[in-house]
C-alpha cells in the first residue's frame, strides 16, 4: 500500500524530462496538462487513503528516506496540486512570449513531483532532502529570462536558501540526539524527555536556529531579503507559484519543526516562542510598509507576500489551536489570492507590458475580467468580509488576544490591523486607478485588451475559490481542526 | 402576526436585491431602459417584502456562512429601519432614472446600488455583531462606487477620503469586536447586556476600551465628530439620489452599530452615557457652524446631515445617562433618526431636481432658481419646517423628546451647582444648534426661493423653466413631504405608536405619561430655537457671510470659512499619508535590510581590491586620464589572505599533531 505514496512524487519527475525535447507547441502542451492533471487527481485520490507509510531506503539507522500521509501533507498536497495544475493553462500562455518553453514546461512539471514530495515527507532528513531540491529545481524557474538581473537575483535567492538550509541542518543533527529511536515526525513531538533532560537551553536554541533557517523560504525576518528580489524577475506564472506555493513549502517545514518534532509543549512559555512572534510581527509590517512603498506592481506584491505568509507564521507560534486554524486558513487563502494577484499582474504585462502601479490608469476598462479578479483577491488579502482572507484574520487576532499572552497578544492583533490597512493602501489605488480613470479619460481609443481564456479561465476558477472559501469556510475548518486535534 | 421558525424573509429581504444587482447588469448590457424599471421594480418589490415583515416575527440563521454564520431578526426596530431604507430606497430609485439620464457608467450605478441596498438590510436586519460587521463592511465598499460616482477629480479627492476613512473605521471596529469577543465571549446582540452585567468588577476599563474601537467605525460611517472630515465632500460631490442614500439611509447603519454597543454593552452606563453626549453636542455644533458657513447648497444640507446625527448621539447619551428612566431619550433618539431620513430624503431629491438644470449649486449659482416653482418651493418648505423644528411637523416632535430627556435629567439635581451648569449648558447648546439649523435652513430657502439671481438673464432662462421635473419625481417628492406634516400634526397617533414598536432594541419601557408635545413649556423651546435661528440669519449670515461684489453691484455669497480649520487637510492626511508612513518605512527599511547591510559588509571586507588609480597621461595637450586597469584578481582581495592564513593554521595543526604522535 505504501509503495503508492511514490507515484506522485516520482512520476511528474520523470514525466517532466520528455518535455525538454517535446518542440512541437501542440503536442507538448497536451502531454504536460494530462501529465499535471493526472497526478493532482492521483493526489486528491490518496487523500481519501488511510494513513499509510514507506521507508523506501535506510541509509542508517536513524537516517532513512521515509514517505507517509497523514493529516497535514494531505492538505498541503491538495493545495499544492490543485494551485500548480490551474497554473499550469495559464503557463501554457503566458510563457509564449518569454521563450524556451521546453525547459520551463519540463521544470515546472517535475517541481510538482518535488513538493509533493515535500509534503509527503516523514522525517527531517527526507524533509530537507525535499527542501533543497525544491530550492535547486526552482533556480531555472527564477532565471528563466536569464537577464543580468535575473541572474543576479538567482543567486541571491540560491544563496539565501542554501544558508538557510544550512542553519535549519544544524537542528537536524542536535534534535536527532535528543530524540526517541524512530524519527518519524509524531504529532506532538518526537524529543526524548530524558535525554532532553538538562539541555532545555541547548534544545531550545537549536530550534530557534531551524526555525530561522526555514523561515527563510517563508520570507521571515531577518532572512527574507532574497524574496522581494527573486519573486518579480521570475515569469508571472512561476512567481505567482513561487510566492503563493513555494513559500509554503517553508511553512510545512516550520510545522513539521515546531508541532512534530519538537512539540509545541517544549516551546510555549519560552523565549523562543516570544522571540519567533516579534519577529513574525515585524515581518508583518515590514512586509506591508515596504510594498505600500513600492512602485513595481510585481515587486510590491512580492513584499506583500513576505508580510502575509508572516501571518502564518504568526499564527503557528501561537502555539494554541485557534492560531494553528488561522495559520492554516491563511496557507490556502493567501495561496489562492497571491496567485490572483500575480497571474493578474501577469496578464497586464503580457497584454499590454506595463510594470509600474501608475501605468495602470483605466486598465480595469481594457482588461475587466483580470481586474475583477485582481479586486477580488485584493479584498480578500485585506481582509474584507466575505471574501476569504476576512476569515483566517479573524482567527489570528483573536487567537492572540488571550489572556495568555498579555500586551503581546494585543500587539501582535494590532499589528495585523495595520497590515491590513497598508494592504488596503497599496492595493486599493490600483483598483481605484483602473476602474475609475477620470471623468477626463480617453474611453474612444480604449480597446479590449482581455488575454485569451487560458489565461482568464484559472483565474476566474481562483476567483470564485477567493469568493466561495471565504462564504463556506466550514469544510476546511474541518479538515484544519482534524489536523489540529491530534497536535494540540 | 407569522411566527415562524426560520423566517426565510429575512434572507430574502438582504439577498434578492444582491443576486438582481446583477440581473440588472446583465440586463442593462442588452438595453438600458428595460433596466431602469427592472431596477425600480427591485426595489419596490423589496418594499413590499419590507412591509410583509411586518407581519411575521422570528429569526434566521445560516449556519457557517463566513464561519460562524448569520443571524438575522425581524423586531420593532429592525422592522422600521428595513421599512425606513426600502422605502427611501424606492423612493432615490425611481429619481435616479431621470437625474442619470445624461451620466455615464449607469449600469455601474445600478449594480453598486442595489448590492449597497442588500448590504444594508443585511446591517439593519442583523442578530449580532459579527453579521452586522460583514455587512457594514460591504456596504462601505459598494457605496464608494457611488461616491465617486461623477470622477471628477474632486469627487475622487472626496472618494479617497471616503475608503480611506471606510478602511480605517473597519479595521478599527474590527479590532474592538475582537476584544468584545474575548471580553464578553458573545456577539449575539441579545446576550450582550447580560455578558456585560456579568463581567467581574474592574474590567470596565478594558471595556470601555473594546467600546470605544468598536464605536469607531460606525462614529466614521454616521459622521461623529471628529471622524466627520470626509462627509462634506463626499456627500456634496455624490450624485444627488446618492447622497440622499448616504445622508438618509447609510449614516443611520452608524447609528444603528452606536446603539447595538450603547444600549447593550453600555446599558444605562453614566461613564458611557457622558462620553456620548460630549461627542455628540460635538458633531451638532461642529455640523452646523460647517452648515451655516458653506457657500454651496449640497455642502450645506450635508453638514447639516451630520448635525442632526449629532442630536441623534445626544440622546443616545441621555439614554445611558437617565438610566433606568431613559424612556424618553429613547423615544427621541429613535423619532429623531427616523424623521432625519424622512426629512433628507426630500431635501436631497429636491437638489437633484435643482442640479439638472443648474450645474453649479453655490449659492451664488444657485440663486433664484425656485422663484415661480410653487410644487418644488412647498416640498422644500416642508422639509425645512420639518428639519428646524417648527411646531406641527415632525422633527419638532422629536427634537421636543430629546430637548425634554435633558430638561428632566437636570430637573433631578437638588441644586443648579456642578454637573448642573453642566447639563444646564448643554441644554443651551442643544437650543443654539436649533437655531442654528434655522439659520441655515433659512439661507438655504431664501437664497434658492426668495432672491433673485445675480445675472437677470441666468434669472429669466431659470423662471422660463415650466417643466423642470418630471412626473415620477413629482410625485416621490409629494408623497415624502405629505408625510412629515402629517406625522407633526398627529404624534399621538403616529409617532407614540412608532416609538413603542422600536423601544425594545434599546431596552426602553415605555414613558409613564404621555408627553404634552403641545404645552406652552414645549413650545417655548422651540421659539426660543427659532428666535435664535432668525437673529443669527440676520446678523451673521446677511451681515458677514455676504459682500459686496463690486463688479456686478450686488450682494452675494463668501466663504469666510478659514482654510486653516480644516482637519483633514492639516492633521489627517498629512498624518497618515506622510508622517507615519515615512516613519514606519524608516523603520521598515532598517529592519529589512539588516541581512543585506552583512552581506554587502562581508562582501567589501572578503573581496576588498585596491581602487582603481587614475594615471597622468604622457601627453598633457592631447591626452586623457587614464584609468590603470587592474585585472580583478582573487589574489589581491582579504578573501584571499584569510584562505592563506586559513592554510597556515591548518598546517600549523597537522605540525602539533604530527608532533605529539611522534613523541
Amino acid at each position: 500500500m505504501g509503495i503508492l505514496l511514490l507515484i506522485p512524487i516520482l512520476f511528474p519527475m520523470l514525466a517532466g524530462i520528455p518535455v525538454f525535447w517535446i518542440h512541437d507547441k501542440k503536442i507538448r502542451r497536451i502531454y504536460v496538462s494530462i501529465m499535471v492533471v493526472i497526478n493532482a487527481l492521483i493526489v486528491y485520490g490518496f487523500a481519501f487513503l488511510p494513513d499509510t507509510s514507506l521507508t523506501v531506503w535506510t541509509i542508517t539507522d536513524n537516517l532513512a528516506v521515509k514517505f507517509q500521509q497523514d493529516g497535514l501533507s494531505r492538505f498541503f498536497s491538495c493545495l499544492i496540486a490543485s494551485v500548480w495544475a490551474l497554473v499550469t493553462f495559464y503557463a501554457f500562455e503566458y510563457i509564449q512570449h518569454e521563450g524556451a518553453e521546453e525547459r520551463y514546461l519540463a521544470i515546472y512539471t517535475m517541481t510538482m513531483g518535488v513538493l509533493i514530495g515535500l509534503s509527503y515527507s516523514a522525517n527531517l532528513a527526507t524533509l530537507y532532502m525535499f527542501y533543497e531540491l525544491m530550492t535547486f529545481i526552482t533556480v531555472p524557474l527564477v532565471i528563466h529570462s536569464r537577464t543580468k538581473e535575473a541572474i543576479s537575483a538567482g543567486l541571491k535567492y540560491l544563496g539565501f536558501s542554501v544558508f538557510g538550509a544550512g542553519l535549519a541542518l544544524i537542528g537536524f543533527f542536535f534534535l536527532q540526539s535528543f530524540s526517541v529511536a524512530d524519527i518519524t515526525f509524531m504529532p506532538g513531538g518526537i524529543l526524548d524527555m530524558a535525554k532532553v533532560a538538562g539541555n532545555e537551553g541547548a534544545v531550545l536554541a537549536v530550534t530557534f536556529v531551524t526555525v530561522i533557517g526555514f523561515g527563510c523560504k517563508a520570507g521571515m525576518l531577518p532572512l527574507q531579503a532574497w524574496l522581494p528580489t527573486a519573486h518579480p524577475v521570475a515569469p508571472a506564472p512561476a512567481s505567482a507559484v513561487l510566492s503563493g506555493i513555494i513559500t509554503k513549502g517553508g511553512v510545512l517545514a516550520i510545522i513539521r519543526v515546531v508541532y512534530y518534532m519538537v512539540g509545541p509543549d517544549m516551546l510555549r512559555g519560552t523565549w523562543v516562542q516570544y522571540t519567533l512572534l516579534i519577529l513574525a510581527m515585524c515581518t508583518v509590517f515590514v512586509g506591508s510598509m515596504l510594498a505600500f512603498k513600492e512602485k513595481l506592481l510585481k515587486k510590491r506584491l512580492a513584499y506583500s507576500s513576505v508580510s502575509q505568509v508572516s501571518y502564518v507564521l504568526f499564527g503557528l507560534f501561537l502555539l494554541t489551536p485557534e492560531g494553528f486554524l488561522g495559520a492554516l486558513l491563511q496557507v490556502v487563502f493567501h495561496a489562492v489570492a497571491k496567485n490572483i494577484l500575480f497571474l493578474s499582474a501577469g496578464s497586464i504585462i503580457y497584454m499590454t507590458h506595463k510594470t509600474r502601479v501608475d501605468e495602470l490608469r483605466g486598465i480595469g476598462k481594457q482588461m475587466p475580467i483580470v481586474m475583477w479578479c485582481f479586486t477580488l483577491a485584493s479584498l480578500s488579502l485585506i481582509g474584507i468580509p466575505p471574501a476569504s482572507g476576512f476569515f483566517s484574520k479573524w482567527f489570528l487576532a483573536t487567537g492572540a488576544i488571550t489572556p495568555e499572552f498579555g500586551a503581546l497578544g494585543y500587539v501582535g492583533a494590532a499589528t495585523l490591523m495595520v497590515s491590513a490597512l497598508l494592504t488596503a493602501g497599496y492595493l486599493l489605488p490600483i483598483i481605484k486607478d483602473a476602474f475609475f480613470p477620470g471623468k477626463d479619460f480617453d474611453y474612444p481609443r480604449l480597446k479590449k485588451k482581455e488575454p485569451s481564456p487560458l489565461m482568464t479561465v484559472p483565474l476566474i476558477i481562483l476567483s470564485v475559490a477567493v469568493i466561495g472559501l471565504g462564504m463556506f469556510p466550514n469544510g476546511l475548518v474541518l479538515a484544519i481542526n482534524n489536523i489540529c486535534g491530534a497536535i494540540l | 402576526m407569522i411566527i415562524l421558525e426560520t423566517n426565510v424573509l429575512l434572507l430574502l429581504l438582504v439577498a434578492f436585491p444582491i443576486v438582481a444587482a446583477f440581473a440588472g447588469y446583465i440586463i442593462g448590457r442588452k438595453s438600458k431602459k428595460v433596466r431602469d424599471y427592472f431596477v425600480i421594480a427591485v426595489t419596490a418589490v423589496e418594499f413590499g417584502m419590507a412591509i410583509g415583515l411586518c407581519f411575521t416575527s422570528g429569526d434566521f440563521f445560516w449556519k457557517g456562512f463566513v464561519g460562524y454564520g448569520l443571524h438575522f431578526r425581524a423586531d420593532g426596530f429592525r422592522l422600521i429601519m428595513a421599512l425606513l431604507a426600502s422605502f427611501i430606497w424606492l423612493m432615490t430609485t425611481i429619481q435616479s432614472r431621470d437625474y442619470f439620464a445624461q451620466f455615464r457608467n449607469r449600469n455601474r450605478y445600478y449594480l453598486f446600488m442595489l448590492l449597497t441596498l442588500g448590504a444594508t438590510m443585511g446591517i439593519f436586519l442583523s442578530a449580532n455583531l459579527y453579521t452586522t460587521f460583514i455587512f457594514f463592511e460591504v456596504m462601505s465598499f459598494t457605496s464608494y462606487v457611488l461616491v465617486i460616482h461623477e470622477e471628477t477629480p474632486e469627487a475622487h479627492d472626496a472618494g479617497r477620503s471616503y475608503v480611506g476613512f471606510a478602511v480605517l473605521g473597519g479595521l478599527v471596529t474590527l479590532f474592538g469586536l475582537f476584544m468584545l469577543h474575548n471580553i464578553l465571549g458573545t456577539l449575539e446582540i441579545d446576550q450582550l447586556a447580560a455578558a456585560a452585567a456579568a463581567l467581574p468588577e474592574g474590567s470596565f476599563g478594558t471595556l470601555l476600551v473594546a467600546g470605544l474601537l468598536t464605536l469607531f467605525g460606525f462614529g466614521v460611517k454616521a459622521g461623529m465628530y471628529p471622524l466627520h472630515t470626509w462627509l462634506p465632500q463626499s456627500y456634496r460631490f455624490a450624485p444627488a439620489p446618492a447622497t440622499a442614500l448616504l445622508s438618509a439611509i447609510l449614516s443611520k447603519a452608524g447609528i444603528f452599530g452606536m446603539l447595538v454597543i450603547s444600549c447593550n454593552i453600555f446599558l444605562h452606563d453614566y461613564t458611557w452615557g457622558m462620553i456620548m453626549l460630549c461627542l455628540g453636542v460635538l458633531t451638532m455644533l461642529t455640523g452646523a457652524m460647517l452648515a451655516v458657513f458653506s457657500v454651496n447648497i449640497k455642502r450645506t444640507l450635508a453638514c447639516s446631515s451630520m448635525s442632526q446625527i449629532g442630536f441623534i448621539i445626544v440622546g443616545i447619551g441621555m439614554q445611558g445617562i437617565l438610566g433606568e428612566h431613559n424612556a424618553i431619550a429613547v423615544q427621541g433618539t429613535l423619532l429623531h433618526l427616523m424623521n432625519h431620513s424622512l426629512i433628507k430624503l426630500v431635501l436631497f431629491m429636491g437638489i437633484g431636481v435643482i442640479f439638472l438644470h443648474v450645474k453649479n449649486l453655490d449659492f451664488n449659482t444657485v440663486r433664484g432658481f425656485g422663484r415661480k416653482k410653487p410644487v418644488l418651493m412647498g416640498v422644500f418648505g416642508m422639509a425645512i419646517l420639518g428639519v428646524i423644528g417648527m411646531p406641527l411637523w415632525n422633527g419638532y416632535i422629536s427634537k421636543t423628546l430629546i430637548h425634554e430627556s435633558i430638561v428632566e435629567y437636570i430637573a433631578m439635581f437638588p441644586s443648579m451647582t456642578g454637573m448642573a451648569v453642566f447639563f444646564k449648558i448643554v441644554e443651551a447648546l442643544f437650543t443654539f444648534a436649533g437655531g442654528l439649523t434655522c439659520a441655515y435652513m433659512l439661507k438655504v430657502f431664501i437664497a434658492v426661493f426668495v432672491e433673485k439671481n445675480t445675472d437677470p438673464e441666468e434669472q429669466a432662462r431659470m423662471d422660463a423653466k415650466k417643466k423642470y421635473m418630471s412626473w415620477p419625481t413629482t410625485i416621490c417628492l409629494i408623497v415624502g413631504a405629505v408625510i412629515l406634516p402629517v406625522l407633526g400634526v398627529i404624534p399621538h397617533l403616529t409617532m407614540d405608536h412608532i416609538a413603542a414598536v422600536g423601544e425594545g432594541f434599546m431596552h426602553g419601557h415605555g414613558l409613564d405619561h404621555a408627553v404634552a408635545y403641545f404645552s406652552w413649556t414645549n413650545l417655548k423651546g422651540a421659539v426660543a430655537s427659532l428666535s435664535i435661528g432668525v437673529i443669527v440669519y440676520f446678523l451673521i449670515v446677511r451681515m458677514c457671510l455676504m459682500k459686496r461684489d463690486i463688479t456686478i453691484g450686488k450682494r452675494v455669497y463668501i466663504d469666510v470659512w478659514p482654510r486653516w480649520m480644516d482637519i483633514e487637510r492639516w492633521i489627517y492626511r498629512p498624518g497618515l499619508l506622510r508622517i507615519l508612513p515615512f516613519v514606519g518605512a524608516f523603520a521598515a527599511r532598517a529592519a529589512y535590510s539588516v541581512a543585506d547591510v552583512v552581506i554587502t559588509g562581508c562582501k567589501r571586507i572578503l573581496f576588498y581590491n585596491r581602487p582603481e588609480k587614475f594615471v597622468a597621461p604622457l601627453n598633457n595637450e592631447f591626452g586623457t586620464y587614464n584609468i590603470e586597469r587592474k585585472p580583478k584578481r582573487i589574489s589581491n582581495s582579504l578573501a584571499y589572505s584569510l584562505l592563506l592564513f586559513g592554510i597556515g593554521i591548518i598546517l600549523a595543526l597537522f605540525f602539533l599533531l604530527i608532533s605529539t604522535l611522534v613523541r
